[in-house]
């Protein structure tokens, strides 16, 4: 039979963890920023022209689809020289950098990533003039994917 | 341990745009895990894969934890002559593979 005391820590420490979570998702939006800012040395980059295309709600986060498209002539002149894959609640976030060349004729490409938890995924695209642009999407995980150790 | 099926249209036109898909079967191992030894297993994944077609680049797809097991990636590319798309990865520890697969522009 636990003790009155027992009871009390017990409370506290439930209070404590339903707390917590408001705090980390004000923390999560600053680092997502900041991971951002380092791909693109600091500029903020647009929200338009990307299409990021990743379901909302996925059960399993070993294998998501996930497809972008950037509206691009995709010419010598002007194309799209990378796109930059970030899950920043992932252990390492920077999930997969794709490079395309003028040769690709369409920006657009698909494939799968993993995500640890249910978190904001962002596609960070580097244009050949210099412009950066970007597309989030936040992703529910029912089941994570074991990719933080153990 | 590496396998990849490649997917590219039968046939293209000049100046088609063409979407070429690429399944590979790897493991893509993060590491990090106890190997029951004392030790931790390390980083085993497909880091980069590159794909090239009438003299040129068209992609070079960087890997990280971050990819899943069994990647899989879907890219465009301008057909412009017949010939063949070769695909090179790059494996943790230095391995490499290629493969390629034959684009018939009519």
């Amino acid at each position: 039979m636990p003790s009155r005391r027992d009871l009390v820590a017990l409370a506290a420490a439930g209070l404590a963890l339903t707390a917590y979570p408001a705090s980390a998702g004000a923390a999560e939006n600053e680092t997502l920023d900041e991971l951002v800012r380092r791909v693109t040395d600091g500029a903020a980059p647009a929200e338009t022209g990307v299409t990021l295309d990743i379901p909302a709600l996925v059960e399993n986060g070993n294998s998501v689809d996930v497809r972008i498209a950037v509206d691009s002539p995709m010419t010598e002149a002007e194309h799209v020289r990378w796109i930059h894959l970030i899950a920043d609640r992932n252990p390492f976030p920077d999930m997969a950098r794709i490079h395309l060349s003028p040769r690709a004729g369409l920006a657009e490409v698909a494939t799968t990533l993993r995500l640890a938890q249910s978190q904001t995924v962002a596609a960070v695209v580097a244009h050949s003039d210099g412009r950066y642009a970007i597309a989030k999407a936040p992703v529910v995980v029912t089941l994570s994917a074991c990719i933080d150790g153990g | 341990m590496f396998n990849a099926r490649i997917t590219v249209p039968p046939q293209a036109k000049a100046g088609d745009i063409v979407e070429i898909k690429v399944l590979m079967r790897h493991p893509m191992d993060r590491g990090g895990q106890s190997d029951g030894k004392g030790g931790i297993v390390p980083r085993k994944i497909l880091n980069r894969m590159t794909a090239t077609y009438a003299g040129a680049e068209i992609i070079r797809f960087d890997m990280h934890t971050g990819v899943a097991a069994n990647p899989f990636i879907s890219f465009r590319t301008r057909a412009v002559e017949t010939g063949d798309i070769v695909f090179e990865w790059r494996e943790d520890g230095g391995a490499t593979y290629t493969r390629s697969a034959r684009l018939t522009v009519a």
